[in-house]
């Protein structure tokens, strides 16, 4: 008599986890898309750049900010054009031998645009992810986890690249900064032992100088100045980033709770059922 | 890392269960005798070919990267180089040989590559790789250093490439690069034949550019014929287009409910397109889209639009529902002509000839009002899965003799190897846990002879405490000596960390602080306090972490509220901060003594505080090793031919994958002494699906050690003289060297170590009138195994056999 009861009550409790895991394939799973697919459009808009059908970059006004330094060091006025700096006025002080301090001035003209490739690549991977819901939406519906769990994976993955390019810019070392295309932009051109870099660490551009000096014979040692500003769009760019990934993973741990049970698809059978419902009343 | 000479003969036990193989690319060798696949797992197969049947069976896994595998492309041209580079979506790069599956170099680059292709150019005695992927420009690789020679920069319009293609235009010098970006602009760049000028900093820039409107093309493929027409598949048409001036000639949609994933010419007025279905669509193209017909670039007409004549299916594709799309390539066979490969998520391949119609037959097709195109069966379908059925026996698994016939096998799931006691501790998918001599139970698998016959051999213990799966398993004595040594811990399914004692098989306690399956078990390290230092740490998949402690029997602190699955573990034992990375690159410090969570870290900050972690690992001799990326362990591992960091990083490698680990910190001092022994076992497991399979890694040298130091203890010092083993006078040599200088001293000396040996020999004769049950003697064995060991390890620094020959005296 207990036993029956002990049965019914497990295969009770299996069947509805049977329930739970279709209603997720079939329902949860697109109606999460769906608001992920919300968020993202509302992210790639963000983007003063021809992304995903969005037309509005193309009268997209150029956006002007100051960077500035507390000790005066560094001053610079520049415009934002999409994801190149399309004009810049640097002016910086730097500490020379003797005690001396040189001003210098350089500039970023609109024909030579500086490249925020940070900017083009986070677009990009949200782009990315899109396409892959887009993929989805013409599929009536999934039958098994791992379909669906693959497909996470890669809209993870995409969100995941799109976000790390913005909050952790690649190291560069000073010889590549000079080498680097982007150098060339400068007019007129600074001394061999200067160089610039503009990048994008979280919502703020980053101008840093670095000054490599030859001091006593062998060491050389690295100054860097830096002044920053906050770009007000990135900002939400980043928001919705996080709130996408974390929409993202908490659907992909809810499917991986169902794929301990390697045999449920949406039509197996009740055949395994008990097995099922023992492990999970040992559990809760 | 040691850099180990010692020869080491890996022998792997895969176990009656084919590992899972799940194909993110394809690619043939030029010989056709070797193909390739890629999976997502990060492994890639090499599958024997015969090139006239087409016959192939998987001949070796080749194990390295940790992310999906992207793209395979020709290492070089020349037959006798059968080399592959690869790449992965963390920017992993390897160059392997075909032939012994060896990684000749490696690479990781900030830069991810979606499509490689090999190119011989002009100028170049073997190919380049131009690659393009998540980044604006194109760069050219060169195959056998994996370094970056030079790049393709845009002046306008600067975007990620989607698509590229390098071809030699007839009759002229130079090699054309056509790019086209993910916005659909496609550019033309010349490269030189004299490339002089080319360096790593200046990119050279396109030439032309014009808008096309074809957005996130897959792939852009020319017509070799004539070089005029090109191809361009986007997931929702493929289009013709005029390489002159690159104006739209024809365009198609995909099936329902399908898109189109690849393309190739097949001839001039041919194309064959395939679909993420796996399916290959055969079309024959309007007149407009044949550079020598006289029709070429006229307007494309209503009445020749392209006409659908084959398809390459299979009756089972449409059955079974794949979990990706799979991977296909074309291929023209020199014994089979037109070849259309498939490699799907099931580790099946499949192969199609392309059929080849005369003309005439496709216009009289073509007029038919009721014409249904025919449909082709792949003619050749396998996969790894096959292969494994096919074997007879089936492939041997380490456990193989607890099955019972008619039954299918459990599942083996966790497993770790106890050198010290030459024991194996198997956990398997019912929660079950088997410990069984290990030597014996290989011994059973791998050789003939009378122990198969007898029954339940060798004795095994079973450990009974789980309910379901049970995925890690740890040893912490193993780790750290200040462990307890009976402490064996297990993790399972059901959210619970068990302790048992190994010896006795009993269950000690069972934690219950998890709400998700453990994942993975660790060691904290040695300089943490005192209370931490008796705690294991373990993760679940709710993204917790917990210290429970063995003495205490209870959990001491928990970690939980992470967001995203935990990846890494490090510790700042002095700053008492238990530091969890997340999948996210969020870090959280957790203060171990209080259980706060003292801060979350995001971006920079939060790689800086893992690096800190690591040189602070390195400044202190004990510290761990954490869960550094195993890849650049086992990369070094690989240039180093050292099979130590090899096995060591692939395990980390591939549980960090799955993220169902348990913990192998060991630090350098304990590679060391694993390699004293001449048997590891090491579980293998590509994927969180798969059961283990099974490393046997036999140290030649720790063996020959081994079995000289068992014969020398057997030897009497006459027989080992006898044998020029030992002489006498290399013992007087040493003798004189530990003369005393003052005959008094030496003389003193002697009597001391007679009057030692006297009472010594009072001992043993007392002992012996005690002992009626034989006890001494097994003592006695148990020392002689001891003084094996010693003289052994003796050996193994260079120590002749004297040492035996002075113990021997002793002894009589």
């Amino acid at each position: 008599m207990q036993n029956n009861k002990v049965a019914d009550s497990e295969n009770e409790e299996a069947a509805c986890l049977q329930k739970e895991f279709e209603w997720i394939l079939t329902e949860e799973v697109h109606a999460v898309l769906n608001q992920l697919h919300i968020i993202l459009v509302e992210c790639v808009k963000r983007f003063p750049l021809p992304l995903y059908g969005n037309d509005s970059a193309n009268n997209v006004k150029q956006e002007k900010y100051v960077l500035t330094s507390p000790p005066d060091q560094l001053r610079t006025v520049i415009s934002v054009n999409g994801d190149s700096i399309a004009h810049a006025d640097i002016q910086f002080r730097v500490q020379r031998a003797h005690q001396q301090a040189i001003v210098y001035r350089t500039y970023i003209q609109n024909e030579n645009p500086w490249k925020l490739n940070q900017l083009l690549d986070a677009g990009n991977h949200v782009q990315e992810a899109l396409l892959h819901i887009d993929n989805i939406e013409k599929r009536c519906s999934f039958c098994s986890s791992e379909e669906v769990l693959h497909i996470l994976g890669k809209i993870l993955g995409c969100l995941q690249r799109g976000r790390t390019c913005l909050i952790v810019p690649h190291k560069k070392t000073v010889d590549e900064i000079i080498k680097s295309g982007n150098m060339k932009c400068l007019f007129p051109t600074l001394p061999d032992d200067l160089a610039i870099t503009f990048y994008i660490q979280s919502h703020k551009l980053i101008l840093a100088v670095y000054q490599s000096s030859t001091s006593r014979g062998l060491t050389t040692k690295c100054d860097v100045y830096q002044a920053e500003c906050t770009i007000p769009w990135l900002n939400e760019v980043l928001v919705l980033f996080t709130v996408a990934l974390q929409l993202c993973q908490q659907l992909k741990d809810k499917i991986c709770v169902f794929t301990q049970y390697k045999d449920f698809t949406v039509e197996s059978k009740p055949r395994r059922r008990s097995s099922v419902s023992v492990r999970m009343a040992d559990k809760y | 890392m040691s850099a180990g000479t010692n020869l080491v003969v890996p022998v792997v036990l895969w176990g009656k269960h084919p590992p899972t193989h799940c194909i993110s690319c394809i690619f043939l060798s030029a010989d056709q005798r070797t193909l390739v696949s890629g999976c997502y797992d990060g492994q890639i197969c090499i599958w024997h070919v015969d090139p006239s049947t087409f016959k192939m069976i998987p001949r070796c896994l080749m194990v390295g990267h940790t992310a999906p595998i992207l793209c395979l492309a020709n290492g070089s041209i020349v037959m006798k180089n059968n080399y592959i580079v690869s790449s992965s979506e963390n920017g992993e790069m390897c160059l392997w040989d075909l032939v012994d599956g060896k990684c000749r170099e490696v690479v990781k680059l900030p830069y991810v590559h979606t499509n490689v292709q090999s190119y011989k150019m002009k100028s170049s005695e073997d190919v380049k790789l131009f690659c393009n992927g998540y980044y604006a420009e194109i760069f050219v690789m060169d195959p056998f250093s994996l370094e970056i020679i030079f790049s393709l920069s845009s002046r306008e319009k600067s975007d990620w490439i989607s698509a590229l293609y390098v071809l030699q235009p007839a009759k002229r010098e130079e090699d054309v690069v056509l790019g086209l970006t993910v916005q659909g602009t496609v550019k033309v760049w010349t490269i030189e034949a004299s490339n002089d000028h080319i360096s790593e900093n200046e990119p050279i820039f396109e030439n032309e550019s014009k808008i096309i409107r074809c957005l996130n093309a897959i792939s852009l493929i020319c017509c070799s014929q004539y070089q005029r027409t090109v191809l361009i598949v986007c997931s929702k048409y493929w289009q013709i287009y005029d390489a002159g001036d690159f104006s739209l000639l024809c365009s198609v949609a995909p099936p329902f409910r399908e898109r189109w994933f690849g393309g190739e010419f097949l001839s001039v007025d041919r194309v064959l397109v395939w679909t993420d279905e796996g399916k290959g669509y055969l079309y024959f193209l309007p007149a407009n889209c044949i550079p020598d017909n006289k029709e070429f670039h006229k307007k494309s007409n209503k009445d020749d639009a392209p006409f659908l004549y084959c398809t390459l299916s299979d009756a089972q594709i449409e059955k079974q529902p794949l979990a990706c799309p799979p991977a296909m390539r074309y291929y023209h066979s020199t014994a089979l002509g037109k070849i259309l490969l498939r490699g799907d998520s099931e580790g099946a391949v499949k192969a199609w000839i392309v059929p080849e119609f005369p003309i005439e037959e496709i216009v009289s097709m073509k007029s038919r009002k009721d014409f249904k195109p025919e449909r082709i069966q792949p003619f050749i379908s396998t996969s790894v899965s096959k292969t494994w059925k096919a074997i007879s026996p089936p492939p041997v698994g380490i456990l193989d003799q607890l099955d019972v016939n008619d039954q299918p096998s459990i599942k083996l799931t966790a497993s770790i190897y106890l050198p010290q006691q030459s024991r194996l501790v198997v956990g398997r998918e019912d929660g079950s846990i088997i410990i069984i001599p290990a030597t014996q139970t290989v011994m059973l698998q791998l050789l003939h002879g009378s122990h198969q016959q007898y029954e339940d051999w060798p004795p095994h213990q079973v450990l009974l405490g789980h309910v379901g799966r049970v995925n890690c398993l740890l040893y912490p004595n193993h780790t750290h000596s200040r462990y307890d040594k009976i402490h064996l811990l297990s993790g399972g399914v059901d959210f619970a960390v068990c302790l048992w004692d190994l010896y006795a098989g009993s269950l000690l306690h069972r934690f219950c602080v998890h709400a998700g399956e453990i994942t993975q078990l660790l060691v904290p390290p040695n300089n943490t306090s005192a209370r931490v230092q008796r705690c294991i740490c373990s993760v679940a998949s709710d993204h917790s972490v917990t210290l429970v402690s063995l003495t205490e029997r209870k959990c001491v602190v928990l970690a939980s509220r992470h967001l995203f699955p935990v990846v890494t573990i490090k510790w700042r034992p002095l700053d008492d901060f238990m530091i969890v990375g997340c999948s996210d690159g969020t870090v959280y410090v957790w203060q171990m003594e209080t259980g706060h969570l003292d801060r979350v870290l995001h971006g920079i900050a939060a790689e800086e505080v893992l690096y800190a972690c690591d040189e602070n690992a390195n400044n202190s001799s004990s510290g761990e090793s954490g869960l550094a990326n195993p890849a650049v362990h086992f990369f070094r591992g690989l240039r180093h031919r050292n099979i130590n960091a090899i096995r060591h990083a692939t395990q980390r490698g591939i549980h960090q994958l799955q993220q169902l680990h348990h913990s192998k910190n060991q630090d350098e001092s304990e590679h060391q002494r694993t390699r004293a022994f001449p048997l590891m076992i090491q579980g293998l497991r590509t994927n969180p699906k798969d059961p283990e399979s099974h490393i046997l890694c036999f140290d030649i040298e720790a063996l020959i050690v081994q079995l000289l130091s068992e014969e020398y203890s057997a030897m009497s010092p006459g027989t080992l003289e006898a044998h020029g083993l030992i002489n006498s006078t290399e013992y007087e040599k040493v003798a004189a060297l530990t003369k005393s200088a003052s005959p008094d001293a030496h003389k003193k000396i002697a009597e001391f170590f007679g009057r030692v040996k006297d009472k010594a020999g009072d001992m043993e004769r007392i002992l012996k009138e005690k002992d009626k049950h034989g006890i001494i003697s097994k003592v006695k064995e148990g020392a002689e195994n001891v003084q094996t060991k010693i003289q052994a390890k003796a050996e193994s620094i260079g120590i002749k056999p004297m040492f035996a020959d002075k113990k021997g005296k002793y002894n009589i």
